[in-house]
């Protein structure tokens, strides 16, 4: 058996829509495609509390649905041909159930449960494989029963849109024909509740009115449920034909009638049509928007990219001679600093070692000066560390807000640790046996003085006055000795803590002037960079904006082409339903 | 709180918005409609029968419905006091519609000011002999149990245009349908089939095609088969018929409604939307010292126990709460939902004496105090149970000056 004409057309056209992003109109037409049931599927749709039961009853004679006050059912049911009235519950299992308890048996039910209901009756209307499907009844767009009833048509090979008589049509119900149609076949209007409304020709009138309005070809079929079902239990034929079923099952007979592929073909080409003209409106609102970004655009856009270089070349200047200032600046402030830091200290050290003895005190001194060279030289480099990180923001604000993220700055740290330790000076000790050595220098000469003097007198050379000399030379000159010795010292530590300190500030001074220029190399390269990058984007961005027009002719090209393909499938799939409909017109 | 507060408050307002002219007109327009008749809005979409039911209503010369405004669709929502809410179908879809939400915590505390009416209830049961009392049961059992329905003072089926036909039952309308209640049961059967069958066919009896198209185009079918059987088990007069169709049709519940929640609330309603206006006009204009204004606003709704007893009638009526049968009866009584004299809330003859009404009163009390300490009762049902005390304090009060 050869492949149908149609589904080549409708291969084509799901391919396209599924190439266009259109996953949903692609979903439909695949239904159409894959659709393996016998007979033809004709749908009862409508809002709530239109009657579609009842309906569906009188049409079959026989209480299938629900009716009444009971709230319709939130599952499909599919009702087709069984030589034994049955019905089976489709949820996770299908379950028989006699069809009189359907109505009980879904009260039970809770919701979410089923898929559906499956109803089999020996009609002889459902003979050739005709499936009616009641649907739950429309209403909330999002509501999981108006998602099953839309879910249904797109199955449906016709529709019956079920609407009562004591209401002209809804706009709500105008756009449900209006979409039924596009994606089915054949629609019908039932106006039920006839026998109740007593203007029921003139609002069916206005219904017709208001559906060509509209541009929905659907007849319009008048009908009482009431009626029918008094016919039925008199058996009259006079009062059936007053109920307007007679019509409604003709048609309903007709769509049966028809040999199932061409009801398939004639499905697949309004699908296809109704795809096409989807798709092409997505695309040309795609091509629309193209076109919207062309022309004024382009020119605004080539403007701003020029305007951006000329400031980025500004920006450049700027930026490095900031850097270089500031950078000189911080070097001497850094130097200035931490001369002055040190300074401070040599300060303190001549006032300590001018009343103090290096002797009693230098430990102590030591760690005093060791502590607070270290605290000099830490905040100066501190300080340094800060100002650095003040310039990179500084530089990096030139490029504006959005590359206002300066580099990180790590210094290689103040290297306090390695601040060498503070020499002892050589301090002697003024020793007993100096001491002694000196006394007896200082008390002979005065015993010998003092003893000449006394000689003269009389008095022998060793006498008390002599004597009393003597000691208070030693005294003397043991204090004098002394004194001097201290001053030596003194002089001593001085010279060796300022030699440290001077040491200690030539060595950090040069280190962190090594550090500033390390980074100002770091912020040299990053910034130099930085500028590089953006000078390379808005080249990229001029060479695309000068590229895109082409770009977009292209594309623009392709949518187009597109666009003539797919109304070339729209064309075929039309002459396929008009193929159709002729065979179905001859054959009928 | 009572209008007297409201009046003093707007002119308070007034005086603060001096400088606005507009704002100033607004509020004096408040104060006017304070003095002019409650206004009721009747809102519903096209086809639920509003215009039918506002005719209905507007016509009838009860003194219960003389001191109210019908109004048929209103153009601002917010300038009616209360409102009728009309509806098709009991659907979820159409009711979800209906639920009024936002508002400011005032209007939503006091939102009593609206009933839900199943519009053109004969529809129901596709014109079943029964619909009416099908249309009953489903507006009643809505109101207790779809939440949708918990917002409104009543959910009342009306066939509006039935209550309206037989309300205004004229002398040859019911000869003509005691014309047609003579002939017998089945043969009539088959006429009363459908319109068309109703107008078209010869009939036995002669009436003309005229006749018949104008009784149905008042009554419609359902109405006509009605009046029919109602006129075979008994009404067989024309007021009989009259009142009996305006019974079954649903339009006196709604009447009664309307009286006992609105007309009797109506200093209170009306109290409502002027304190409404107003606290939109603070909401929309602030004034640099509105904050005293606002909080006067909140205390009018704290104190409006109108509003709290009103709502406890729906919730009791609706079955919302565990009070049941006589105790229900009596709670509902209390709360003034059968007149608010005093006589009436306690269920006395109009003439009793004021030592009756007293002891009466106090022996309600007494009875609801203890309901309202109950340590077994849950805390909704002692709530409820203070509110009927304070009703009864009300009484009481009376008595004091």
């Amino acid at each position: 058996m050869t492949a149908p004409a149609w589904l080549d057309v409708l291969n084509e056209t799901l391919d396209a829509c599924a190439a266009h992003g259109r996953a949903d109109l692609a979903e439909r037409l695949r239904r159409r495609r894959d659709q393996r049931a016998p007979g033809t599927r004709i749908a009862v749709v409508g809002f709530p509390k239109q009657g579609k039961g009842y309906l569906l009853n009188a049409l079959l004679n026989a209480p299938v649905c629900a009716v009444g006050d009971a709230s319709t059912p939130a599952v499909p049911t599919e009702i087709g041909y069984a030589a034994d009235p049955a019905a089976i519950l489709v949820g996770h299992a299908r379950e028989n159930v006699p069809v009189g308890d359907l109505a009980k048996e879904l009260e039970v039910r809770p919701p979410g449960s089923l898929r559906r209901v499956e109803v089999g009756l020996p009609r002889e209307l459902l003979g050739t494989g005709l499936v009616l499907v009641d649907t739950p009844a429309i209403g909330d767009p999002r509501s999981p029963r108006t998602a099953a009833t839309l879910d249904v048509l797109a199955d449906a090979h016709a529709v019956i849109l079920v609407s009562d008589a004591t209401q002209e049509l809804q706009p709500a119900e105008l756009a449900l024909a209006r979409h039924i149609r596009t994606w089915c076949p054949a629609l019908v209007l039932a106006l039920t509740k006839i026998d109740v409304s007593p203007d029921w020709r003139e609002l069916a009138a206005r219904n017709r009115a208001a559906l060509s309005e509209t541009g929905v070809v659907a007849d319009v079929f008048p009908v009482s449920a009431t009626v029918r079902q008094a016919a039925a239990k008199a058996g009259d034929a006079a009062l059936n034909g007053r109920s307007g079923f007679p019509e409604l099952l003709n048609w309903v007979g007709e769509q049966a009638a028809r040999p199932i592929e061409r009801t398939r073909a004639l499905a697949a080409a309004v699908s296809v049509r109704a795809a096409a003209v989807e798709l092409v409106e997505t695309l040309q609102t795609r091509l629309n928007a193209v076109s919207q970004d062309n022309g004024v655009d382009q020119v605004t856009l080539l403007h701003q990219a020029q305007r951006r270089t000329e400031e980025l070349r500004r920006q450049n200047v700027r930026w490095q001679n900031m850097l270089s200032d500031e950078i000189t600046d911080l070097i001497s402030d850094a130097e200035y600093d931490l001369r002055e830091r040190t300074r401070v200290i040599v300060r303190h050290v001549d006032r300590t070692f001018d009343e103090g003895d290096p002797v009693q005190i230098w430990p102590d001194f030591q760690t005093w000066l060791e502590e607070n060279l270290a605290e000099a030289v830490e905040t100066n480099y501190n300080w340094v560390s800060d100002r650095s990180e003040w310039i990179a923001q500084a530089v990096a604000s030139t490029f504006g807000p959005h590359y206002g993220h300066a580099p990180e700055l790590p210094l290689t740290g103040s290297g306090v640790d390695s601040i060498p330790e503070v020499g002892t000076p050589k301090i002697e000790r003024f020793k007993i046996g100096q001491k002694l050595f000196t006394g007896l220098r200082g008390s002979y000469g005065g015993v010998l003085m003092f003893g000449l003097v006394t000689s003269l007198a009389g008095l022998p050379l060793i006498n008390p006055v002599s004597l009393g000399a003597g000691v208070a030379f030693a005294t003397k000159s043991v204090r004098d000795e002394g004194g001097m010795r201290l001053q030596r010292r003194q002089a001593l530590a001085k010279a060796a803590a300022q030699r440290h300190v001077d040491d200690v500030f030539i060595r950090f001074s040069k280190e962190i002037k090594d550090e500033v220029r390390q980074v100002q190399r770091r912020l040299r390269d990053h910034f130099a960079a930085l500028s590089d990058q953006l000078s390379e984007e808005l080249t990229r961005q001029r060479e695309l904006i000068i590229a895109g027009s082409a770009e977009r002719d292209r594309r623009t090209q392709r949518v187009k082409k597109e666009i003539d393909r797919l109304a070339a499938l729209h064309r075929k799939a039309g002459a396929l339903g008009a193929t159709a409909r002729d065979i179905r017109e001859l054959s009928a | 709180m009572t209008t007297l507060d409201v009046r003093e408050l707007l002119n308070e307002a007034a005086a603060h918005y001096r400088d606005r002219p507009h704002a100033v007109a607004m509020l004096r327009e408040c104060l006017e409609r304070l003095d002019e008749p409650l206004r009721v809005g009747f809102i519903g979409t096209p086809g639920t029968g509003k215009s039918t039911l506002v005719s209905a209503l507007a016509e009838w010369p009860t003194r219960a419905l003389r001191e109210i405004d019908l109004f048929d669709t209103p153009a601002f929502a917010e300038h009616v006091d209360a409102t009728v809410r009309l509806v098709r179908h009991l659907e979820p879809d159409e009711l979800a519609g209906t639920r009024s939400v936002g508002g400011s915590a005032f209007a939503r505390q006091t939102a009593v000011n609206s009933v839900l009416v199943l519009g053109r209830a004969d529809e129901v049961g596709a014109g079943r002999i029964d619909a009416l009392l099908t249309a009953k049961q489903l507006a009643r059992r809505a109101w207790r149990e779809d939440p949708d329905c918990a917002g409104f003072q009543g959910v009342i089926a009306v066939a509006g245009q039935l209550g309206y036909a037989g309300r205004a039952l004229r002398d040859d309308e019911f000869e003509v349908l005691r014309a047609l209640a003579s002939i017998s049961r089945p043969e009539l059967e088959r006429y009363l089939l459908s319109v068309d069958s109703f107008v078209d066919d010869p009939f036995p009896v002669r009436v003309s095609p005229e006749s018949r198209r104008h009784l149905v185009s008042r009554f419609g079918l359902y109405g006509v088969r009605l009046a029919i059987t109602l006129i075979r088990t008994g009404c067989d007069s024309r007021l009989k018929l009259s009142a009996e169709l305006v019974h079954r049709s649903g339009l006196g519940d709604l009447r009664d409604t309307l009286a006992g929640c609105f007309v009797a609330r109506a200093e209170a309603l009306k109290a409502r939307t002027a304190v409404l206006r107003l606290e939109g006009l603070l909401a929309a204009e602030p004034l640099p010292h509105g904050d005293r204004l606002a909080a006067r606003v909140e205390r009018f709704a704290a104190a409006a126990h109108d509003f709290r007893e009103l709502r406890l009638i729906a919730g009791i009526r609706g079955g919302r709460t565990a009070l049941s049968g006589e105790d229900a009866e009596e709670a509902v009584r209390l709360l003034g939902a059968q007149g608010l004299a005093p006589t009436e809330r306690l269920g006395l003859e109009p003439d009793a004496d004021p030592a009756e009404i007293h002891a009466g009163a106090e022996s309600a009390l007494v009875r609801w105090r203890h309901e309202a300490e109950r340590a077994d009762a849950a805390h909704a049902e002692r709530a409820a149970a203070r509110v009927i005390v304070r009703s009864a304090e009300g009484l009481l009060s009376l008595f004091v000056a």
